[in-house]
């Protein structure tokens, strides 16, 4: 019985320090935390200068590219207007080149409250998934420069953060390789 | 009568006997002390020359040991087989030259490790100064590149911040070097995000308008370009 009890510690003992290796401490799970959220505002950044009639076509298509290296490779864009209830998928490259022909003459975007509304948990594969959800205020303008069109959508992000490993001057480096995933409406308003 | 004379004549004879026995004594004794005199005079001398025999055999011994000692050990060192620093490898020579064997072999050997040791020392100093040399110019890199971050996020316009992103590009080998920003170090283990290239993240800065990172370390090909960026965030 004793020695029962004792493989069973034993056990429990190897099981737990597993787990404990795949635990991350707090300190760096508040720094990949804050790195997916970077990323969020760092797309929110990108949407804005694509979205800008002052945005040199060469500059927005550079842009463009560093927003699709945010995203995973089939990651889709929800887009909604207060005109309709309908919510139209694309994909990230055919969102951001829709968003660039904007027939608007000036076009402002601000993406604010940015959070978290699930946090990133670990999945048993290793991946960290959360959602990160967003306010952005749209508002397009006519020659004129009055405001023709306005809205406001809250926006969920799913946000997925995996350990990776790459060789640089003969080197292992391990990183964590933040992709955000699809960008879905939540609800749009006039305000 | 002749009872008298016999009783007469031995006590003459042993009066003699008497005076030739005290003679006797006093003769052995001398001799006894000259033996004896003889004897330790003979057994101090012996054992003298006994002390210096074994001082002298114990010198030889000491003598050849630290030849065989000092043999070994220039010899691990010119062939490399001891984990001693220069600074060791050094004193343990100036050791042997301070023992003075005046031993052909030791001598021969000690030549050829300190022309060894001298080959290492100037190697050594040549590796020192030009560590120091990158570090100097780690730390002038480190303020060039700063200063240009910050010129690149708080740039007034896409074409002077480009301006900027140029003349950064300059400083490295290739667009394509690249860069590594550590989000979170702990306990010497480094978090890093994706790794980027200098021109993307030199792009970054400006599409962004922020310089979050500041130079962790600095790697330079021969020709004085820099070959790998590590970033760290502020």
């Amino acid at each position: 019985m004793k020695k029962i009890i004792a493989t069973l510690m034993i056990l429990l003992c190897v099981a737990g320090g597993a787990m404990a290796q795949d635990e991350l401490s707090f300190e760096r799970k508040q720094a990949i935390d804050s790195l997916a959220l970077e990323k969020v505002r760092d797309l929110s950044k990108y949407i804005k200068i694509v979205g800008s009639k002052d945005t040199p076509f060469s500059e927005a298509n550079r842009v463009i590219d560093r927003a699709e290296e945010l995203f995973m490779s089939d990651a889709e864009i929800g887009v909604s207007s207060i005109h309709s209830n309908q919510i139209t998928f694309y994909r990230v490259r055919k969102y951001m080149e829709h968003l660039m022909r904007l027939n608007y003459d000036r076009v402002e975007i601000e993406w604010y409250n940015i959070e978290y509304v699930s946090d990133l948990q670990r999945q048993p594969d290793g991946t960290y998934v959360g959602v990160i959800t967003i306010f952005q205020t749209f508002r397009g303008y006519d020659q004129e420069g009055n405001l023709v069109y306005k809205d406001t959508t809250k926006k969920d992000i799913t946000v997925y953060v995996r350990r990776k490993e790459t060789q640089i001057g003969g080197r292992t480096i391990g990183f964590w390789d933040v992709l955000l995933g699809d960008m879905r409406v939540k609800e749009t308003t006039d305000r | 009568m002749p009872y008298i004379c016999n009783l007469l004549e031995d006590s003459k004879f042993i009066e003699k006997s008497k005076s030739i026995n005290i003679a006797m004594k006093t003769k052995v004794t001398s001799i006894i002390m000259i033996l004896l005199a003889v004897f330790i005079t003979l057994g101090g001398t012996t054992s003298c020359k006994s002390k210096k025999r074994l001082a002298k055999e114990a010198a030889e011994a000491e003598y050849k040991s630290k030849v065989e000692q000092a043999v070994k050990d220039l010899n691990a060192i010119l062939d490399d087989e001891t984990l001693w620093t220069l600074e060791e490898k050094e004193a343990r020579v100036q050791t042997i030259k301070d023992w003075n064997l005046q031993n052909a072999e030791v001598d021969d050997l000690l030549i050829q490790v300190e022309k060894k040791l001298a080959r290492e020392r100037a190697q050594k100093e040549e590796e020192e100064r030009r560590a120091a040399e990158e570090r100097e110019r780690a730390n002038a890199t480190d303020v060039v590149l700063g200063r240009n971050f910050n010129s690149i996020a708080n740039a007034g316009s896409v074409s002077q911040a480009n301006r900027v992103i140029n003349e950064t590009l300059g400083m490295f080998e290739s667009p394509n070097v690249p860069v590594l920003i550590i989000i979170k170090q702990n306990a010497g283990f480094n978090d890093y995000d994706r790794p980027t290239t200098i021109e993307k993240y030199l792009n970054y800065v400006k599409d962004q308008k922020k310089a979050t990172e500041k130079v962790h370390d600095v790697k330079y090909n021969a020709n004085g370009k820099i070959n790998e960026l590590e970033l760290i965030k502020k």
